[in-house]
């Protein structure tokens, strides 16, 4: 046992052997935990578009159905959405969208955005009028527990039931304003956060600037609607074609 | 295995020698996750995980280890370790793994881990040193889970995230009660720890310095 412990070659071999030793330790506790992790973030997902529908208790691969569209609305082939939402930014930039599509109709987008202290994300549920919210489900990375936190709360996102997205056919998302929303304006407006007013910032320009990216779709669908209702009949078979796409597509 | 001598590096930490309120180990993290009572816990667990098996594997490790070089090779395996916590946790625990976030990985710069294989691990058997592994991680992880449990409390009125003071009794709701917001954030948790030390060492007069 008595070896220099001190010697250049000693500690230059041990340190190379252990260095080796952890990396292939830690290797293989990452390869083997990953497709379980990636499980969880998969699920994680998939719960939060069917919380945003409150539809926790349907089967998320029947009952959704996922694609992605370009910025005038045209669905893109071959996209996958899942991959899309890990880099929901990036994706914005590039121009591709991913959209879930309930089997009732309603719509759920994805939502991106930044808080006080990091990023925000979530999914805003449209129904089918494609106006009035039906949903929200937020989360965040590390806003300030309490107050910008309460945003992942059940209870504040229930104040977004109801609120209207159009005012006529202009675009005028969800505001969250400091006070509380002003009486004349309660159907776009929602109460800010008590000591979270960065946060609620952060919230009302996720929400203007993820759905703004959605609009051509908003706007086509809406019109079908209004073409629908009226008795004209050439509008209403264009209706029933885009219905059937969505069919098809499934 | 379990003689007196031995069971006195377990239960040592718990108060006469605890990292936290006696040697002042580990404060940050304690005052970044014990806003709840859950997220304190799984803490103080995956600390004990740390701490007892960065001690073992030192111990074991610690007539090969080139004196030049330790900290070095202590840093290497107690990041090794926190790593594989941190996969676990994102494997298994996922909610919990999302709240806790980079706390984990900042085990590697708690002071306690280090501390004990500098102090402990490096000049005593493996069965000692994991049992001072252990019993350190039980020290820290019981002074969380009273600064959790106050600050849960009192700063949301909730213990695991089940109400405790009843919505009836809040302003909101014609109540007379509000949640203290000063109890969510960490200049709280440090005046709780400080409360601890103060009432420890009064019971504990020993520990008094003159």
């Amino acid at each position: 046992m008595a070896k220099n412990t001190n010697s250049n070659s000693y500690i230059l071999i041990y340190s190379t052997v252990m260095v080796v030793l952890v990396a292939a330790l830690l290797s293989v506790v990452s390869l083997s935990l990953q497709s379980r992790q990636y499980a969880n973030e998969l699920n994680e997902k998939k719960q939060m578009i069917l919380g945003s529908l409150s539809a926790q208790d349907q089967n998320y691969d029947e009952f959704i159905n996922a694609y992605t569209i370009d910025k005038e609305g045209n669905k893109l082939e071959g996209e996958d959405v899942f991959n899309l939402l890990k880099d929901l930014k990036t994706a914005f930039e590039e121009g591709k969208f991913p959209v879930f599509e309930a089997k009732d109709g309603r719509l759920v987008l994805p939502l991106t955005g930044t808080g006080l202290w990091g990023p925000i994300w979530g999914y805003v549920s449209i129904n089918e009028d494609m106006n009035t919210i039906g949903g929200i489900i937020m989360d965040h990375k590390g806003e300030t527990p309490g107050l910008g936190a309460e945003i992942a709360t059940a209870k504040y996102q229930a104040k977004f039931i109801g609120k209207e997205i159009f005012n006529g056919d202009e675009f005028v998302s969800i505001k969250l304003r400091k006070g509380g929303a002003s009486k004349d304006n309660l159907i776009h407006e929602v109460d800010a956060i008590t000591g979270g007013t960065k946060t609620s910032d952060g919230v009302t320009a996720m929400l203007h600037d993820s759905m703004e990216h959605y609009l051509p779709l908003l706007n086509a669908r809406r019109q079908a609607k209004v073409a629908a209702q009226q008795p004209a009949e050439t509008p209403a078979a264009e209706n029933v074609s885009n219905e059937e796409k969505v069919e098809n597509h499934e | 295995m379990f003689s007196a001598k031995n069971m006195k590096y377990l239960t040592g930490p718990f108060s006469a020698n605890n990292p936290v309120i006696v040697q002042i180990l580990g404060i940050c993290s304690a005052l970044a996750v014990t806003v709840q009572l859950k997220p304190a816990i799984v803490m103080g667990l995956s600390v004990m995980v740390v701490t007892a098996f960065s001690n073992l594997v030192m111990s074991l490790l610690r007539n090969g280890i080139p004196s030049r070089i330790r900290i070095i090779v202590q840093l290497v395996v107690i990041a090794a370790l926190v790593i594989v916590v941190d996969q676990i946790l994102k494997a298994f625990v996922y909610e919990v793994s999302k709240q806790l976030s980079v706390y984990v990985g900042l085990i590697i710069t708690n002071c306690i881990v280090m501390g004990r294989v500098e102090a402990f691990a490096l000049g005593n058997k493996p069965w000692p040193a994991f049992l001072d592994g252990i019993g350190n991680g039980l020290g820290y992880g019981m002074i969380l889970v009273i600064v959790a449990f106050f600050r849960e409390l009192f700063g949301s009125g909730s213990l695991f995230g089940f109400r405790i003071i009843p919505e009836s009794w809040y302003l909101a709701e014609g109540g007379f009660y509000s949640n203290c917001g000063l109890m969510l954030f960490p200049p709280m948790a440090l005046i709780i720890v400080g409360c601890i030390i103060w009432i420890h060492r009064s019971i504990n007069k020993d520990l008094q310095e003159k």
